[in-house]
């Protein structure tokens, strides 16, 4: 194989040091060192350097606390309820019910079938936290969004580089904004109705209900629908349907900690912009105020970006 | 100020479990509702239990004791035989109208209790269909306003719940026919005429047999025909054979 150039950047612990765009020559380095060589004018990652640990581990935490409490429910119906869970539904821990039921509560001081006070509380606290973070809830806590990257795991060890990258940028670019439609349409029924029309079309509900008799097939569908595509595509669920996704999105727009780049020490190699599970362009912005991100700090320098504090999380300018 | 991701970490723990403990010791959390209807905030009905709040997880007993209805009145009206209807869980309704292919449920519980009740309930937009019997206890009852009567009028449905009837199997070898079940449908000296609306006979039909508006549909037939001077077997035959019409 012949290698036209190779540009490589040193990894762990060193690459706190290569402001200076130092450039190794391939013979010089150990392979675990190697994070990225270019191919012909192509940059290629040979494998990744360091990855948000602790996020992982809060998305596993959160997952089988959710996952407890939709068990411990379906138990509580037979008497035999986990004690410290009590026999709370999955409703009562989404805090989507809260923004569904917000048109009913405004106007009328009630809640809509099956959702409880505690939904509007989650709702409230998850809005804190997206304004000072983004949507750190879709990126670090929610259950679907850790079972959509699992699954994606599958896809990259399939199709490498070519994961994440199936749909055509134009097209993609328009399915993002269709979970604004589904939002509008979600309130729109849950308003009129008074009942959580959208539970019959909740992956999310299904995920954690598809043993009992409230599932209905359509949720049990779009769930494998979103599990499939997660195969190809990262985070399909909330990159192109989440209603949620898109409320806690517009944050993004004004929040208080953002991710930055500096350009004065990037390297534009497109590290950051190839690891983003939402395929954002973070290597041509020096502010990502894109509506899709979801703060799952990948793209910084604590992980894939080999140049540090040049793409940080911060509420304030980077040099 | 620069984040990284440990601190992001603690922060979402701290905000998200410390905002549930404080909402908790504020007396804001609640992930289960407490069989007990929000009150109406403002108006001349303010204080008093507001039917649109009733869950599906309420029993017949829960409503009882928020509204002036009965479990029992809430069983006849809606078709439920079982021995204590006071358990008798709202959101079990539409299971056992589920072959009726009308949606018969809470939406349905609470309209009967507001309309029973005369506290205000908005139907605007919403398609909540009754079953006969639940229409004619509340027309007997005889305080609904001409809006109401005609929301009924379009939605009242005549659907008897599944599991009092099931239609029998063609397939199925012949069954032996049980004296009980055909003294289901025998009208007797304890029959009410709400029995009647329930077994499938009309309002309209026992009406005309009467020759009267639809007395209370708790009101036993033979105390009604001693009460107005009629022949109780007289009356007895004529509405049975009603009954044999819609009950082979």
């Amino acid at each position: 194989m012949t290698l036209s150039t190779i540009f490589l950047y040193q990894i762990f612990k060193q690459h706190l040091n290569l402001l200076n765009n130092e450039q190794l020559h391939f013979g010089q380095l150990n392979l675990p060192e190697v994070l990225m060589v270019t191919l012909f004018g192509k940059h290629i990652r040979l494998f990744r350097p360091h990855t948000i640990w602790i996020r992982r581990i809060v998305q596993w935490v959160f997952f089988l606390l959710i996952a407890s409490i939709a068990v411990s429910h379906t138990l509580a119906e037979s008497g035999m309820e986990i004690p410290i869970l009590s026999g709370a539904s999955i409703h009562a821990v989404c805090p989507f019910g809260g923004v569904e039921t917000l048109y009913t509560f405004a106007t009328s001081g009630l809640f809509v079938r099956k959702i409880h006070d505690s939904s509007l509380v989650l709702a409230g606290i998850v809005l804190l936290l997206s304004i000072l973070f983004g949507p750190v809830f879709c990126g670090w806590v929610c259950p679907l969004g850790t079972v959509q990257e699992w699954v994606g795991k599958l896809g990259r060890k399939i199709f490498k580089r070519r994961y994440n990258h199936f749909v055509p940028v134009k097209v993609d670019r328009i399915l993002r904004f269709a979970r604004y439609g589904i939002l509008i349409w979600v309130l729109y029924v849950t308003a009129k109705s008074g009942t959580l029309v959208f539970e019959a079309y909740d992956p999310y509900f299904a995920l954690f209900n598809f043993w009992s008799t409230e599932v209905v097939w359509s949720a049990i569908a779009i769930l494998i629908a979103t599990l499939t595509l997660s195969v190809f595509v990262e985070r399909p669920w909330c990159k192109y349907a989440c209603p949620y996704g898109a409320v806690l999105g517009i944050t993004n727009l004004f929040r208080v900690f953002s991710i930055k780049r500096s350009e004065l020490t990037c390297k534009a190699d497109g590290a950051c912009s190839i690891m983003c599970p939402m395929n954002i362009q973070v290597d041509t912005q020096t502010v990502i105020r894109d509506h899709q991100c979801i703060s799952c700090l990948e793209c910084t320098s604590e992980a894939i970006c080999p140049v540090a504090k040049t793409v940080v999380f911060t509420s304030g300018g980077v040099k | 100020m620069m984040l990284t991701s440990k601190p992001l970490a603690v922060l979402v723990f701290v905000i998200l479990f410390g905002g549930i403990f404080f909402s908790s010791a504020m007396g804001w959390w609640a992930t289960e509702s407490t069989k007990e209807p929000a009150a109406f905030t403002e108006g001349e009905f303010a204080g008093l239990a507001n039917p649109a709040d009733i869950r599906g997880s309420y029993t017949f007993g829960d409503i009882a004791n928020s509204f002036e209805v009965s479990p029992d009145l809430l069983a006849q009206a809606f078709g439920v035989t079982q021995d204590n209807p006071s358990e008798f869980a709202v959101n079990e309704l539409e299971a056992i109208y589920l072959e009726s292919g009308f949606e018969i449920g809470t939406a349905s519980v609470r309209l009967f209790v507001a309309y029973y009740t005369g506290l205000p309930f908005d139907t605007t937009g919403q398609e909540i269909y009754m079953p006969t019997s639940a229409t004619d206890i509340l027309l007997a009852k005889g305080n609904l306003s001409p809006e109401q009567i005609a929301y009924l009028e379009v939605y009242t449905v005549g659907v008897n719940p599944t599991t009092l009837i099931e239609p029998p199997s063609l397939e199925s070898t012949p069954i032996p026919v049980d004296s009980s079940i055909i003294e289901e449908y025998t009208i007797k000296g304890k029959t009410v005429f709400g029995d009647l609306i329930t077994w499938g006979v009309p309002q309209a039909t026992i009406e005309q047999i009467i020759g009267a508006p639809m007395p209370d549909p708790a009101m036993k037939i033979k105390d009604y025909a001693t009460a107005n001077g009629l022949e109780f077997e007289t009356l007895k035959t004529s509405l049975q054979a009603e009954v044999d019409k819609v009950q082979p």
